[in-house]
């Protein structure tokens, strides 16, 4: 009874800043979500609406398209990065010389902050100054105009996450690839297997709960960009590359909309969760039901 | 918690149930007021909702 006790007071602590830190401001986004509440309206008090928050929401065509873009950005990103990442990490884990330089290298975009990222790649794609619309024109005799043309936007910022997020990828797969048991493979190898049968029938299911852990990582993160792509694009041209995370930015702060804001904000969690799950029992064979 | 096999395609508890639950009647609700809400109220889809809950966490 005393230990129970002891072990209670010693996260107390930390159960009470997950508490204030978490909890309660997603209590509070929750409760605000039910309310019209804009301090630039005639009133400025909030006032309950029930689900109307909600039924405009459903109709809003600017939030539907920045969810859609969302998405489209967030498979993107994921399964270059998974792809990109699993060659990278099989490539660093093989001996050759400079092999600790290589990986030093490969992880430096981890530390740079995304706002850095974003000024960054800003500052490379503007025209008549950085080198990308440069080289493109020089080499592929194609005008690059990041405010001009949607599909270039969306391009580039696929591009700047896959560059920055990567090596994070990168890192998880090869703590998996190098925890991998030999004997499987070795015998695999003995029998004849080929190379996409090992990786399908071996490495792929020893590797599951690592690629499982990074998708979960970066689907979280890839929904919730926000100041990467505010620096590169602004949302633009238009609302081209306005995620949702810049969306509800441009509502909750410019607009002081609060209440549509944070209706905005429980849409987009319960759609986090949602697809977590979903991903979580498709990738998981423990949910599977044994009659 | 104890798992059990019920009508749904996985091994489920209780707050799994419980879960699956929240996210139908969100999504019902949701669907409602974008499609039906014009036909029919939406205190339907609030009823059907909590007995589809109700059917997931006592047979799910």
């Amino acid at each position: 009874m005393r230990n129970t006790t002891t072990g209670w007071l010693l996260i107390a602590p930390t159960l009470f800043i997950l508490f204030v830190t978490g909890l309660l401001p997603f209590l509070y986004v929750l409760v605000v979500g039910f309310f019209d509440w804009n301090t630039f309206a005639q009133n400025p008090e909030p006032q309950f609406s029930g689900v109307n928050n909600f039924r405009a929401l459903v109709f809003d065509a600017a939030f539907l398209k920045s969810l859609w873009l969302t998405f489209k950005f967030t498979a993107f990103v994921l399964v270059s990065q998974l792809v990109i990442g699993f060659f990278l990490a099989k490539m660093l884990l093989r001996d050759m010389p400079l092999k600790g330089l290589f990986r030093t290298i490969h992880t430096l975009p981890l530390m740079i902050a995304p706002i850095a990222v974003g000024a960054t790649w800003r500052l490379m794609t503007v025209p008549g100054l950085g080198p990308i619309p440069h080289w493109m024109q020089q080499w592929f005799d194609v005008k690059y105009i990041l405010s001009r043309f949607p599909d270039q936007a969306f391009a580039t910022v696929v591009a700047m996450d896959i560059w920055h997020w990567t090596p994070l990828v990168t890192l998880t797969l090869m703590a998996g690839l190098s925890n991998l048991p030999e004997e499987p493979l070795e015998q695999a190898r003995i029998d004849g297997a080929s190379e996409w049968r090992i990786f399908w029938d071996i490495t792929l299911p020893f590797l599951k709960p690592v690629v499982l852990t990074t998708v979960f990582i970066r689907l979280m993160d890839a929904l919730r960009t926000v100041d990467e792509v505010w620096m590169l694009t602004g949302g633009g041209p238009g609302a081209e590359t306005r995620f949702i995370g810049l969306h509800i930015w441009r509502v909750v702060f410019p607009k002081t909309d609060y209440g549509y804001g944070s209706a905005m904000s429980l849409i987009t969690l319960y759609l986090t969760i949602v697809m977590c799950w979903l991903l979580y029992v498709a990738m998981t064979g423990m949910k599977e039901k044994t009659r | 918690m104890a798992q059990k096999t019920g009508f749904l395609p996985i091994k489920t508890n209780t707050f799994d149930r419980i879960f699956i639950s929240v996210v139908l009647f969100v999504a019902i609700s949701l669907l409602w007021m974008r499609f039906l809400e014009p036909f029919a109220p939406l205190w339907v889809s609030t009823l059907l909702s909590v007995v589809l809950g109700q059917w997931i966490i006592r047979k799910g």
